[in-house]
């Protein structure tokens, strides 16, 4: 026999028992070519191109998942940022093309399309000035288009008026789509140091130095990395660090393979890996039930960053020897409202947003899907913004924030948004004024650290 | 027949129809070429489809008439068994066949739904998956 059982059997347990599924295969799609001075003929050859290399992605993707036994959640697209879409100016230039992107992406059968984005962490072009003018109003009337801003970098600095304008956005776009919890702003996520091949929504785009075209995956996997937590039992934490390599190499391995033979059968590159811990709202299948299992009694206790830090890093080492190119965040993801460990432990006040903030200093990719008080002053919501963004700045690393200001709710309260995205505790924000500081704007220097050459 | 003979064979039918015949040491130069494409689309993980072999896996309470339940649908579709291990464990059935399902009269995912389907009559969960990741996890 060329397998033993045990090997067999191991590989069936994990794609049966353990919610083991390949969390996204992301095609990314460049829209350079699109430019057209008239913004209807741009949507046209941008929905004319989306079609012709995104509408055998599903299959193909199903196809590969059924013959290898194991299953793929997710199949989405991220394309080149909307604003470098050369065409008119103007924000209904950019509400045009985007509605175009959701009509195929909806005639395709993709939940959601990554890249109504602009890169402006030094400044703004006019055409990223309509880009942004054209978010809330996007948001709203597009149902799978998902939108980032990408406001600051190591090298250069954050662009505080760049701040200043996400958190007026964030606000509009909560009130926008007051109707149904403020959803807008879940699909909205504002960056520092942004990916360029990220395959996870909301923040996925198709960076410029990209090719024409290429397959990004994105792995879950909580729940195998669980269950080797809880077979190993007592251990030192050297050991633990071991058990969780192994657990992360095979994951990572499943979603290299799938990545390889998806695009082979495309007959196009494939790009990276993102080595990031997804969690879903299903039971089993949280990170923040791994740090329980790591022996922490609740997320958001003390140790919880300790732990955390441990955790991704064991991730990382185990697979990079997984996978020919390691890319995305890669990190760990804490996304509150799609956690279920997270979401408990946050709506009973153990988790708050400070300790959050602690937990993406050293790996955590950022806020991600939090919701606050819809009454959030702006200047208050920008600070919120700007800490966030300034541990990325300094680390060199990726932070990111999605926040949810949800429309008349009040802290203490839930929002339930379905799906994957699941249930948001509204968190208190502490409402003492930035405002003398943020509202300076200006370009915040780039730290010392920059100067690597 | 090795590779290398193989390549020099090729190399030889080529240059036969060339004229005049090339020396001995262009010859090797052709089969050596020959050898490195040759194992280029043989290289790990590349292999022809009619080399790639898939796992059965049938799980379940244990009674008489299983393995022929499913060795007769592999057989009906011509499918090859290429390997298998079957224990019983506290009357739990657990059977692991590797199979070729390059001949099979059906495409991939039709088998495996035939194969599911009488899983659901014979109440046992069925598995039928290409072997990658089997071998991709469990070797480095």
């Amino acid at each position: 026999m060329s397998y033993t059982k045990r090997e067999v059997l191991e590989v069936i347990k994990m794609t049966e028992v353990e919610h083991f599924d390949v969390r996204t295969v992301t095609m990314g799609i460049t829209l350079l070519d699109c430019a057209d001075e008239d913004p209807k003929a741009a949507a046209r050859k941008v929905y004319e191109k989306l079609t012709r290399y995104g509408a055998s992605l599903p299959g193909t993707v199903s196809e590969v998942a059924d013959s290898l036994g194991i299953r793929v959640a997710n199949r989405r697209l991220a394309v080149t940022p909307v604003s470098l879409i050369a065409t008119r100016p103007e924000p209904r230039s950019y509400v045009t093309i985007a509605k175009e992107i959701d009509r195929a992406a909806g005639e395709m059968g993709f939940d959601y399309v990554g890249g109504f984005s602009a890169l402006v962490e030094s400044g703004f072009t006019r055409a990223d000035e309509a880009l942004i003018a054209a978010i809330p109003e996007t948001l709203t009337v597009t149902s799978r288009m998902c939108s980032s801003l990408n406001v600051g970098t190591t090298r250069v600095g954050l662009n505080m008026d760049a701040v200043l304008k996400t958190a007026a956005l964030i606000k509009e776009t909560a009130f926008m789509t007051r109707e149904r919890g403020s959803i807008g702003c879940a699909k909205f996520v504002v960056f520092t140091n942004a990916v360029d091949n990220n395959p996870f929504i909301a923040g996925a785009f198709h960076g410029v130095g990209n090719p024409e075209v290429m397959i990004n995956v994105g792995l879950s996997g909580p729940g195998v990395v669980l269950d080797a937590i809880r077979q190993r039992g007592p251990c030192d934490l050297r050991e633990l660090s071991e058990v969780i390599k192994k657990a992360s190499y095979k994951v990572t391995r499943v979603g290299e393979i799938v990545g390889r033979e998806v695009a082979k059968r495309l007959g196009i590159p494939f790009g990276i890996v993102d080595i990031s811990l997804a969690p879903t709202p299903e039971l089993g299948d949280s990170v923040g039930e791994v740090l329980m299992a790591m022996g922490i009694e609740r997320p958001g206790a003390p140790g919880t960053t300790a732990a955390l830090a441990l955790l991704t890093d064991a991730v990382k080492k185990g697979g990079t020897m997984a996978t020919s190119a390691v890319g995305g965040l890669s990190g760990a993801f804490i996304p509150v409202s799609e956690d279920g460990a997270m979401i408990s432990a946050a709506h009973e006040g153990i988790l708050t947003l400070e300790k959050l903030e602690a937990m993406t200093a050293v790996c955590s990719v950022g806020l991600d899907m939090v919701a606050v008080p819809g009454d959030t002053p702006e200047d208050i919501l920008a600070g919120f913004l700007a800490d966030e963004l300034s541990i990325g700045i300094i680390n060199a690393k990726t932070t990111a924030v999605r926040v949810i200001p949800v429309h008349g709710k009040k802290a203490g309260e839930i929002v339930s948004f379905g799906g994957l995205l699941g249930d948001a505790p509204v968190q208190e924000l502490k409402l003492f004024s930035p405002s003398g500081f943020v509202s300076r704007g200006g370009q915040v220097p780039p730290p010392i650290t920059s100067l690597r050459n | 027949m090795n590779r290398r003979q193989m390549a020099l064979e090729v190399a030889s039918i080529l240059v036969n129809h060339i004229s005049p015949a090339p020396s001995q040491s262009v010859l090797e130069k052709v089969a050596a070429e020959l050898i490195l494409l040759a194992e280029k689309e043989l290289s790990a993980g590349d292999r022809p489809s009619s080399q790639r072999l898939a796992v059965l896996t049938v799980l379940g309470k244990n009674h008489p008439g299983i393995v022929h339940a499913f060795s007769e649908i592999l057989a009906e579709q011509n499918v090859d068994i290429v390997d298998i291990n079957q224990t019983i464990l506290h009357g739990n059935f657990a059977m692991i066949m590797i199979v070729d399902p390059s001949g099979a009269k059906v495409d991939f995912p039709s088998l495996k739904s035939l194969l599911k389907e009488r899983g659901g009559r014979e109440e046992v969960g069925v598995f039928l998956q290409y072997e990658d990741l089997m071998r991709e996890l469990n070797r480095i």
